[in-house]
């Protein structure tokens, strides 16, 4: 044991900062979701310093789950868009990962601009979308929605099949800054970011899938798609398992692209909520903080299990 | 080899050419970022000038002049080379720690490190800024992104050392035990140069996480130590006016780490799963 002891104690620096890390914070915000706390309130300024006088009990809680309008939209929210955002980047995934999983020419090219999108800062992405490619008029969007008016008009003039183009619409660009529509650009956004991070993984888990076991299925006359769903995918189950876990709790916690493309517009998920809270009331804030960390350690718990089954050996 | 490789035109040719359609339309917003940063800003928004325009190189010249680039970029460097280093010292006698002496807990104290990774940042948030505003006075300062961007990295650098580390027989460090090698040798001597490619690509990936960090440098920073991410969130809605300048530094902001990315696509797999697939 003796000279084992110097070694151990190397992980102590590590662990205690994680620790301080951890527990400070955290337990502020729990204190601070059981009292009355608010940085605003000319009526009663006793309130705007945190204090265990200011006990509220489940107060704090009771209001964001019940009175505070924007809770339950904020969760439904962040479900909806983490919840679209791992369906679209695991079949993507798939289908990207067992297209480019064969020799052909350009193949390493093909992987860098695939994997390319992966490293945009979140800042970018969100701004780059937003402005130079979705925007209604000014944006890529808009200006192939007015080219393709244009194109429609001019045929319409031309004899014979003018009649025929006369009788299209004027289509009109879709605006990505409502509520309801900047939550599908912030689904369209991230997605171009994470698909590559499926595929990487993917790929790398299709490389160790056993290849005897394969060419026996092709001899015996499997078709592609039997083979896929019968080899592939159960050899993937578990990468399958780790990217929809790993995005959950990436994307639960989503905040530049939800602050660059929705900021003001009503469209929020749980940290914006937070964010929004934090402004003025810190009671209800760290009441919904500390309701999103039990969320999100819902399904870190299962991530946690994945992730742990073949650690030590 | 055989009848794993089909020759039929379907195999030789149409999934070869899906491929590459699929790989340059994920590409394009990227394409179209760099494309757009050599318009200049009434170009940028002409639809004649879509793809046929007189290139300028006006906006990288003048990005000091419209958004004071280098200070962010300045900050940026500095902040991800210092965290980078600094949750490598930690990191590494840590996960040597865990590799080759383990313990009963050891597992238990890794699972519980990375769980720290999985709290939602803005459940802390006000307390962050309570704590280094009215408390630390550190708020703003490098210092403070510098410790926090290594705090939320030092998990999952800890796992990729952790299982770089396993990869290397017990025997090798016994051995140099028995020599009568202290710990710190064993650590420089011998770790560091057997694993040596494995830290290498721990530290890229650090870097990369620390660069793109955007939620605490956006944050608890104003000035002072305000990074590339906060600049660019600064600038979110340019209302088309600037569209080739932003484009000009949003392309210099993810242009040097992109390039790093793709220098580090195998090992990045390992860092993203927390070594479950290699």
């Amino acid at each position: 044991m003796g000279n084992r002891t110097l070694p151990r104690l190397l992980q102590t620096p590590a662990v205690l900062l994680l620790l301080a890390w951890m527990l400070v914070p955290l337990s502020m915000t729990l204190f601070f979701s059981f009292i009355r706390y608010v940085l605003n309130n000319l009526r009663k300024p006793e309130w705007t310093t945190p204090s265990i006088d200011n006990w509220r009990g489940w107060g704090n809680y009771e209001y964001v789950l019940y009175k505070a309008k924007d809770f339950w939209f904020a969760v439904e929210n962040s479900l909806i868009i983490v919840g679209s955002i791992i369906v679209f980047t695991v079949v993507l995934g798939l289908a990207i990962a067992v297209l480019i999983n064969r020799t052909f020419p350009g193949r390493g090219i093909v992987r860098v601009l695939l994997i390319s999108p992966f490293f945009i800062m979140p800042a970018v992405n969100a701004v780059l979308w937003i402005n130079m490619i979705l925007d209604p008029v000014l944006g890529l969007n808009g200006l192939a929605i007015g080219g393709i008016n244009n194109m429609v008009a001019s045929l319409a003039n031309a004899p014979l099949v003018g009649w025929f183009f006369a009788l299209w619409p004027v289509i009109e660009p879709i605006s990505f800054r409502g509520t309801e529509t900047s939550a599908i650009a912030v689904i369209i956004m991230v997605t171009w970011q994470w698909t590559p991070f499926a595929v990487l993984i993917f790929m790398t888990s299709m490389q160790s899938e056993d290849q005897q076991q394969k060419e026996a299925a092709i001899l015996d006359g499997a078709s592609t798609w039997s083979q896929f769903c019968n080899l592939t995918l159960p050899h993937l189950a578990r990468p399958i398992a780790i990217v929809v876990m790993i995005q959950a709790i990436f994307h639960l916690s989503l905040y530049a692209e939800i602050e660059i493309v929705s900021r003001g517009n009503g469209n929020k998920n749980l940290p914006y909520l937070i964010g929004e809270f934090a402004s003025n009331n810190i009671g209800a804030a760290s009441a919904t903080g500390i309701l999103a960390v039990i969320l999100a350690n819902i399904v870190a718990i299962f991530l946690l299990r994945i992730v742990g089954k073949n650690l030590m050996d | 080899m055989s009848v794993l490789e089909p020759k039929t035109s379907f195999h030789r040719i149409f999934l070869p050419t899906l491929a590459w359609t699929i790989a340059i339309i994920f590409f394009f917003p990227i394409f179209w970022m760099v494309l757009t940063s050599f318009k200049t800003d009434a170009d940028a928004v002409k639809p004649e000038y879509l793809f046929i325009f007189q290139p300028t190189l006006e906006n990288y010249m003048n990005m000091t002049e419209n958004y004071d680039y280098w200070r962010f970029a300045k900050n940026s460097i500095i902040t991800s080379v210092f965290a980078t280093a600094f949750t490598l010292f930690v990191g590494i006698p840590s996960a040597y720690a865990m590799a080759f002496n383990p313990s009963r807990h050891t597992k238990d104290i890794l699972m519980w490190m990375l769980s720290t990774k999985m709290l939602p940042a803005a459940a802390v948030l006000y307390p962050m800024t309570f704590l280094t505003k009215n408390f630390l006075g550190v708020f703003d300062t490098h210092f403070l992104v510098i410790i926090v961007l290594s705090l939320i990295n030092l998990p999952i650098v800890i796992w990729m050392l952790f299982t770089y580390f396993k990869e290397i027989p017990k025997e090798i460090i016994e051995a140099g035990k028995m020599d009568g090698v202290n710990t710190w040798g064993e650590i420089k001597d011998i770790l560091l140069p057997l694993a040596w490619g494995g830290v290498a690509s721990t530290a890229l990936l650090c870097f990369i996480f620390c660069w793109n960090e955007a939620y605490w440098t956006v944050r608890l920073t104003t000035t002072e130590a305000a990074t590339l991410s906060k600049l660019i969130e600064g600038n979110r809605a340019p209302e088309g006016l600037f569209f080739g300048r932003l484009s000009a530094v949003s392309a210099a902001a993810v242009g040097p780490i992109v390039v790093l990315g793709w220098f580090c696509q195998k090992q990045l797999v390992r860092g993203l799963t927390f070594g479950a697939v290699k």
